[in-house]
C-alpha cells in the first residue's frame, strides 16, 4: 500500500486508496468533458499528482471529494484551452447525423445510440455549459455545489443549465423527431 | 425529471478509466516523491515558499528581502566612500603638517643668517 511517503505532510489519508476510490469520477469529468480517454488520463493523472502534493493539507474525505471535483473540473478546461484546435472538441453544427431516421420514436431505456449522440451533443456544448452539464448529470450535484465547484454565481448556473437544456432539446428534436419536446421539465435544485 | 434529463443521466454515466491508470498515476507519484529536494525545499519553507506556487504574501516577503539587500548595499557603498574620504582627509593634514615644520625650521635659519650667526642644522 502506498502511504506517499514523500507527502508533504503527515495524514491519515491514503493516498493509493483515494485514488482507487475516485479515479472513476476524475477520469469521468475529463472523459466526457474532452471527449478523448488519452487527453482524460493526462488530466486525471495530473489532477492526483496535485492531490498528492496537497494531501497534508486536505482535512477529510469530503473536503478531499470537492477538492478533486473542482481540480478536476478547472484542469480539463485548462486543458480545452491550451490544446483549442488540436484537442477533439466535436463541433455544434458538424455533429454526425443520427443512424435512425428522423420521427423514429421507439427511444427505448436501453439505446445505445441515444447516449452516444448525447454524448456527442454535450461535447460540443460550450465549454462552461458542458461542465456544468456535466457536474449536473454525471455528478448529481444540484445547483449551488456546481456554482461552489466552477466559481460561478448560482444564477449562472440556473441559466447555464437552462439555456443547456433549449439548445439540447433543439438539437434532438431536429435529429430524432418533434415528439422529443413534448415532456418539459424546470430545472430543479 | 424529464426525458431528456433521464437520457442525459444514462449518456454522462461514469466510466472506468484504462487499466493500470491507477499504477501508472502511483508510479508517477512515486517518482515525484523522489525528485523532491527535501532540504533545500525545508529551507525554502522557512520563508514561506512552497513546492506548489507562491502566493501574494511571499511575493510581498520577496520583494521586501530585495529592497533590504539593495539598501544594505547602498549603505554600504556610502560607508565605503566616508572612510575613503577620511583617510585622504589624514593624509592631506600629516602632509600639511609635515611641510609647516619643514617652513619652521627654513625660517629660523634665515632668520639667523639675517643676524650674522651661524645657521644650526
Amino acid at each position: 500500500m502506498t502511504t506517499a511517503a514523500a507527502a508533504p505532510a503527515t495524514h491519515k489519508l491514503d493516498f493509493e486508496d483515494l485514488v482507487r476510490e475516485h479515479e472513476r469520477m476524475v477520469f469521468s469529468i475529463g472523459y466526457h468533458f474532452l471527449h478523448n480517454a488519452a487527453a482524460a488520463e493526462e488530466v486525471a493523472q495530473d489532477v492526483f499528482l496535485e492531490l498528492f502534493k496537497r494531501l497534508g493539507t486536505l482535512e477529510s474525505p469530503e473536503h478531499v471529494t470537492h477538492w478533486l471535483r473542482r481540480v478536476a473540473c478547472h484542469r480539463s478546461i485548462d486543458y480545452a484551452r491550451r490544446n483549442k484546435g488540436t484537442a477533439a472538441e466535436v463541433s455544434w453544427d458538424q455533429l454526425p447525423e443520427p443512424a435512425q431516421p428522423a420521427g423514429h420514436s421507439d427511444l427505448g431505456d436501453s439505446d445505445p445510440m441515444m447516449s452516444k449522440r448525447l454524448q456527442q451533443m454535450v461535447a460540443a456544448l460550450p465549454q462552461k455549459m458542458r461542465m456544468v452539464v456535466i457536474l449536473r448529470y454525471q455528478e448529481e450535484a444540484g445547483l449551488e455545489e456546481i456554482a461552489s465547484t466552477m466559481g460561478i454565481p448560482l444564477n449562472t448556473v440556473k441559466s447555464t443549465l437552462h439555456r443547456a437544456h433549449a439548445m439540447l432539446r433543439a438539437k434532438m428534436e431536429q435529429k430524432v423527431g418533434k415528439e422529443w419536446g413534448e415532456t418539459r421539465g424546470e430545472v430543479n435544485a | 425529471m424529464n426525458r431528456l434529463e433521464n437520457e442525459l443521466k444514462k449518456a454522462l454515466e461514469r466510466v472506468e478509466p484504462p487499466a493500470g491508470f491507477a499504477e501508472r498515476v502511483l508510479a508517477r507519484a512515486a517518482r515525484v516523491g523522489d525528485e523532491k529536494p527535501v532540504r533545500s525545499r525545508r529551507w525554502l519553507e522557512l520563508f514561506g515558499f512552497g513546492v506548489t506556487g507562491m502566493g501574494g504574501l511571499r511575493w510581498a516577503a520577496a520583494c521586501a528581502l530585495c529592497v533590504v539587500l539593495a539598501a544594505s548595499g547602498v549603505i554600504y557603498e556610502r560607508d565605503m566612500q566616508r572612510r575613503r574620504g577620511e583617510e585622504a582627509k589624514d593624509q592631506v593634514m600629516l602632509a600639511l603638517r609635515i611641510t609647516g615644520s619643514k617652513l619652521q625650521i627654513a625660517e629660523q635659519s634665515l632668520k639667523e643668517l639675517d643676524s650674522g650667526g651661524q645657521p644650526q642644522q
